[in-house]
Formats: structure tokens, C-alpha cells, sequence
């Protein structure tokens, strides 16, 4: 029964990481209307920054923060520089250009930082024994640092009056247009978000595995799944979602094999899609 | 004396012509073609040109000692870039532009075996440093076309088990990356632990890119294992090992030198990686082979040619396939040089150990190549069995104690 638990406190870190990669994916989303296949690399530029703020530093909180930030400034150039541009063009343009983007990040970092492994050089240190129970003090850090983030980000959605524009627009762009919101500025400070978001779970992965090139890239997939199983847009959606394919993923494979975790999130997935064609969150849209 | 423009432009034109038609005539009569795919990008990156140096090396060698059966060897090289789709492009164009009679060098196994399908319907000979099992029989080696210098994944897994035997351990795990090399290596220690009356407990085979590995290890460590023996890469190892340290388990590993590197124990530290067993391949360090390949490797590279064992392989198998042209006599086609192969490097004749020697003593009898990277004595399907070092990490480094033979 222990083991059991173990594994649910493991996969609900694991789930963490997916479900705030799929909120920062979901917050693009809920806006700009097209599914950023540049969101895993956005996480890999999160955790390269956050290894160097780490290593200069020595404080891991400092790293983090310089992580946070560098996704930020990355989600605004993207959108500054490429889909901005593509405004008013269909979404499989915006969806095909962020792929672009991903390769770019990709490259430059695999240009500048080579495409060995990097590690958080933390100490590591024996669980704690609760009852028969071992729970990591690291893991702890992380999910109190994931929980943390996401409270910032809910609050500035619904107590600040930026939230409640981005929310306006997410709902009904012209509406809010004609409602005197300048739709750029909310574009700005949702690619922020979305870009820190998505850097945070960078740096979470990235302490809990390796730090290299391809690993947001790689996570894209189960990401994606979590967006998509939370009613794609919705933010509270897409946490619970990734918390759960996370959880799941972990106490159901002893049972039915460790090569088919990504099938059987895709199980889920389909399952869902059958019984709740929105997702578990979602609503169903009206044509504009 | 002066040229009208006509004049020029012929004079031009005929000398540019003019080697491109001699080399093509010389090429038709005198040169073996030979091509180099090796990985100098991507993973194999460490490696790969070293061993593209050391063809290019041990060809000279072969065509200042005259040539073998009467032709000198022309190299083409290209990179594999350690990806199948980037080899199979590559091997498209030397075989189709530089029409190559043998492809030499291939690493990764994953690229051995994207490429072999081309090189066997061209009935044209790849030599390969690839650990694969699948490489050792058809649909891949169906032509018997195959030769591979490096140790089979299932020779790993003996040595792995010799070493677990030699440890004194009495309840070995396995765990091992879902792919070709990953689960070779498990299944080769699986099957010579078994034959040997043992019994392992607990077999993972595990998906990459995870953010945990918890789920995996629990499994495993709920059986009470003494020892995990892995079959893994570098970063999948780096993410297991830290979380089994953090567990407070204390069961020991064996591990292929390739995961547990000295980047694994920067990675992880003196106190995580303590008594961890690395297993790999060598080159046949004492032999006169090695001492003419290290001279070239140092030479071309500027460091210890004990620092690529890849790089020992492809040089024997420049002098291997040089040897049997030898004995194949001129003009030879690439059947009757795969024929003569075993013949030149299997035992029974006199060693010999570089290709100048050989080709002298070739003139009396027969010979058998001690190579650089082994001593080659190429079994039924075209593989040979190295030597193993076995190393120990301790106060974070690794240090070799003991090489076991098979």
C-alpha cells in the first residue's frame, strides 16, 4: 500500500510538470487560438537559463527566477517577432510557424550549449520515512514551488484587472475589442505568462532529469494530451488533466508495463474524448 | 607569345579535363573504392572522426606498402551524422555516385541497420561497430555480407554476467531502455546467467524521456536485488541513478561503460556513484597491431589511441579488408573478397600484424591478422569477441581492476 502511494506522490510530481507545460500551452490557446508546438522548447530555454542563473548564483531559487524570466522574454519575442505577424492568417500557419520556432530554439541552443547532458548540481539527500512511507524532500520543494505558481497565475487571471481582459478576450475577441481592451497589450502579457509557465516546468524537469536540447521538445506529446483531456483553453482544465495522466501513468504500469505509459494516457485520452467530447473542463464552442 | 581567347579557353579546358579523365581511366583498372560512414555529428560525435581519420590512415598505410592485389584504395567519406534517415542518404550517394565495392565504419546500431538493406542489395560488403544482435542474422545479414568489429550486445550481457559471477552476486535485476542495444545487453546477461543454473529476479524494460523513473525502480527493488544490471544510455542512467540514491536502497550496479562515464560521475557525484561497475569493450592493448594504430591515432589525433576503441576498429578494418584482397589476387570482386576474409584473420596461419607483413607473408602461406581492436577470429555470422575491461568507480573516478575474457 506504501508502494502504492509512493508512486501516486511520484506520478503527481510528474503530473505537475505536464499539467503547468499544458496550462502555459492552454493560456496561448485560450487567446491566440492555435496549439504552440514551441511550449516544450519554451521549458528547455526555462531550464538552460535557470541552470546558469543556478550556477552563478549557487541559489536555486535565484536560477528559477532567472528560468522564469528568460521564458517570459522568449514568449514575448516570439510573439513579436513571428506571430504577430501571422495575425488574422488561418491557425495552421501560426500552428506550422511555432513548430519553426521550436526548431530554431533548439538549434541555437544546441549551437551554444552543445547537445551533451547538463545537470542541477543539487545535493541529494535520503527521503523522509513517514510510517512506511518515503517522501523526498526535493519532491516536496517542487510541487510546493508548482502549487505556488499556479496560485500567481489563477490570481492574476481572476483578481487583477489584466486577468479579467485576458479572460475577455479569450471569450469574445471582438467584444472585448469593442470594449475598448487593447488586444495587444493582453497578447503581450498572456505570451509572458504563458512563455514563464512554460519555463517553470522547464526547470522542474529539469532538476528532477537532465538538462539537454530536446527535452521539452520530447515532452510535447503528453503535454499536449493534458491540453487536450482538459478542454483545450481551459486553465484548470489542463492542470487537474496533466496531474492526472501523470498520477495514473505511474500506479497503472506495474500492472500493465512500463512501455506503454504514453499509450495508456492516450487511453485515457480517447476514453474521455468518446464520453465528453470537450474534455473534462471544456465547453462546447458556438461559431463566431 | 600571345593567346588568342580561343586558345585560352581550349588550353583551360584541357587541363581541367585532363585529371578528372586520368583518374577516371587509373580508377577503372587500379582502385578499390572504399567509404567511410562514420558518426562526426550527433552522438557518435566523440568517436567518429577519429575513426574517419584512421581509414583515411590505414589506407595510405595500404597504398604506400603497393596497394592490395594489385589496386590502391580510394576512400570516400562521408557522415552518418548518428542518425539512419542521414545514412541511408549517404549510403545512397556512395554507392550510387562513388560506386563504393564496401561501406566501412557504421556505429550506432540503428544506422547499421538502415543502412545494411542497401549495402546487400548492392552485394556490397558494411563493416560496422554496432552491438545489435539483429545485425548477426537475416533479414540484415542475409548475404552474409556483414561483418562487425565490435562486440555483439550479447557478448556484453556474458561479460556482464561473468563479471556478477566473479562479484560473488547471488540475486541480480535487469533494467534496460526499450531499444535494440538496451534490451541486447539485458537479454545476452539473462541468457548466460540462466545457463550458468542462476535465476534473475526482476526484468524492467523501460520507455526514454520520462521525468521519473520511479515506478521502474520500485518494481525492480521490490524483488531484493543484489545487483541492477542495466542496459542503458547516459541521460535515462544519470535520472535512474539519482533516484535510486534518493530511495536509500544500497543495491550495487553493473553498467556499460558508454552510460557510466565520467560524465555519469560529474553528473552525480563521488558519494551517488561509489562502487558502481562499468563494462566495456577494449582494444587488444598489448598487441604490435595496436602499437602501429596508436602511433597513427596519435599522429592524427594528438591523444592516446586507448581513447577510441571505435577508432581501433576501423583501422583493422581497412588492413582486414586489404589482406584479402591480397590473398584474393588482382581484380577480385567483392565476393571473392568477402570469401577470403575469415581466411586472412581466422587462426591457423602465421600472425602477422600490420599489412605490409602480411602481404609478404601471404606470398608463402597463410596468415592470421592479430588486429588492433581484437584479435578477430570473425565467427559464422561475422562477429568477433573483444576483451572486456572491468572498472569500479571510486571517490569519483573510474579505474579499470581486472579484463575478462570470453
Amino acid at each position: 500500500m506504501s508502494g502504492f502511494l509512493e508512486l501516486a506522490i511520484s506520478g503527481l510530481m510528474s503530473g505537475l510538470v505536464i499539467g503547468l507545460a499544458a496550462l502555459a500551452l492552454t493560456l496561448v490557446f485560450g487567446v491566440a487560438r492555435f496549439a504552440n508546438a514551441a511550449t516544450g522548447d519554451f521549458m528547455t530555454c526555462g531550464a538552460y537559463a535557470a541552470l546558469a542563473g543556478f550556477t552563478a548564483t549557487g541559489s536555486i531559487v535565484l536560477g528559477g527566477l532567472v528560468g522564469l524570466a528568460a521564458g517570459a522574454l522568449v514568449g514575448v519575442l516570439s510573439y513579436l517577432l513571428v506571430f504577430r505577424v501571422l495575425e488574422g492568417r488561418p491557425s495552421v500557419s501560426a500552428l506550422l510557424a511555432s513548430i519553426g520556432v521550436g526548431f530554431v530554439i533548439r538549434a541555437v541552443l544546441g549551437l551554444i550549449y552543445g547537445h551533451g547532458q547538463q545537470v542541477f548540481q543539487l545535493p541529494l539527500v535520503r527521503p523522509w520515512r513517514v510510517y512506511d512511507l518515503r517522501i523526498q524532500p526535493n519532491d516536496l520543494k517542487i510541487g510546493i514551488a508548482a502549487l505556488a505558481t499556479l496560485a500567481v497565475v489563477f490570481l492574476i487571471l481572476h483578481a487583477t484587472p489584466m486577468g479579467r481582459r485576458m479572460r475577455a478576450v479569450a471569450d469574445d475577441p471582438m467584444l472585448a475589442r469593442v470594449s475598448g481592451i487593447a488586444p495587444r497589450k493582453v497578447m503581450l502579457g498572456l505570451w509572458a505568462m504563458g512563455g514563464a509557465v512554460a519555463a517553470l516546468a522547464g526547470v522542474l524537469l529539469g532538476i528532477k532529469t537532465v538538462v539537454s536540447p530536446e527535452m521539452g521538445w520530447e515532452m510535447l506529446i503528453p503535454v499536449f494530451a493534458a491540453a487536450v483531456l482538459g478542454g483545450i483553453g481551459h486553465p484548470v482544465g489542463a492542470v487537474v488533466a496533466g496531474v492526472l495522466l501523470g498520477v495514473l501513468q505511474e500506479i497503472a504500469t506495474p500492472y500493465v508495463g512500463f512501455t506503454y505509459k504514453l499509450a495508456l494516457a492516450f487511453v485515457v485520452l480517447l476514453i474521455v474524448l468518446l464520453v465528453r467530447p470537450k474534455g473534462l473542463f471544456g465547453r462546447v464552442e458556438g461559431v463566431r | 607569345m600571345t593567346l588568342s581567347r580561343r586558345q585560352t579557353l581550349a588550353g583551360l579546358a584541357g587541363t581541367l579535363l585532363l585529371p578528372a579523365l586520368t583518374r577516371g581511366a587509373f580508377a577503372q583498372t587500379a582502385a578499390f573504392r572504399i567509404g567511410a560512414l562514420n558518426p562526426v555529428t550527433g552522438a557518435g560525435a566523440p568517436y567518429g572522426s577519429g575513426m574517419q581519420k584512421m581509414i583515411l590512415a590505414a589506407a595510405e598505410m595500404v597504398n604506400a606498402a603497393g596497394g592490395a592485389g594489385g589496386r590502391t584504395l580510394e576512400i570516400s567519406a562521408e557522415d552518418s551524422q548518428t542518425q539512419p534517415q542521414a545514412a541511408v542518404l549517404a549510403a545512397k550517394k556512395l554507392i550510387e555516385v562513388n560506386k563504393v565495392q564496401a561501406i566501412l565504419g557504421t556505429w550506432a546500431s540503428g544506422v547499421s541497420l538502415a543502412v545494411a538493406p542497401l549495402t546487400n542489395d548492392a552485394g556490397i560488403l558494411l563493416m560496422n561497430t554496432s552491438g545489435a544482435p539483429a545485425l548477426s542474422v537475416p533479414p540484415a545479414n542475409a548475404k552474409g555480407l556483414l561483418y562487425r568489429f565490435q562486440a555483439t550486445n550479447d557478448r556484453f550481457g556474458r561479460a556482464f554476467a561473468e563479471v556478477a559471477k566473479k562479484e560473488g552476486f547471488k540475486r541480480p535485476a535487469t533494467m534496460a531502455f526499450n531499444n535494440a542495444s538496451g534490451i541486447g545487453n539485458t537479454e545476452g546477461f539473462k541468457k548466460a546467467w540462466e545457463a550458468q543454473g542462476g535465476k534473475v529476479v526482476a526484468e524492467v524494460v523501460y520507455e526514454p524521456n520520462q521525468p521519473s523513473y520511479r515506478a521502474e525502480l520500485q518494481k525492480v527493488l521490490a524483488a531484493k536485488p543484489d545487483v541492477i544490471v542495466m542496459g542503458s544510455y547516459l541521460a535515462d542512467t544519470t535520472i535512474i541513478l539519482r533516484e535510486w540514491f534518493q530511495t536509500g536502497e544500497t543495491t550495487k550496479f553493473i553498467i556499460p561503460a558508454w552510460a557510466a562515464n565520467p560524465q555519469l560521475v560529474q553528473a552525480l557525484g563521488p558519494e551517488v556513484t561509489e562502487g558502481i561497475i562499468a563494462v566495456d569493450s577494449i582494444s587488444n592493448e598489448g598487441s604490435d597491431a595496436f602499437k602501429a594504430y596508436d602511433a597513427a591515432y596519435q599522429k592524427a589525433m594528438g591523444q592516446s589511441g586507448l581513447s577510441n576503441v571505435y577508432a581501433a576498429m576501423t583501422w583493422d578494418m581497412v588492413v582486414v579488408l586489404a589482406l584479402a584482397m591480397e590473398a584474393a589476387g588482382p581484380n577480385a570482386d567483392v565476393a571473392a573478397i568477402a570469401a577470403k576474409l575469415r581466411e586472412v584473420a581466422g587462426p591457423g596461419g602465421k600472425p602477422v600484424s600490420t599489412f605490409a607483413e602480411g602481404k609478404a607473408a601471404l606470398k608463402d602461406g597463410k596468415i592470421d591478422y592479430q588486429g588492433a581492436s581484437s584479435i578477430l577470429d570473425f565467427d559464422q555470422y561475422g562477429d568477433v569477441t573483444p576483451d572486456f575491461s572491468v572498472s569500479f568507480a571510486s571517490k569519483g573516478k573510474i579505474e579499470r581492476k581486472y579484463v575478462v575474457k570470453l
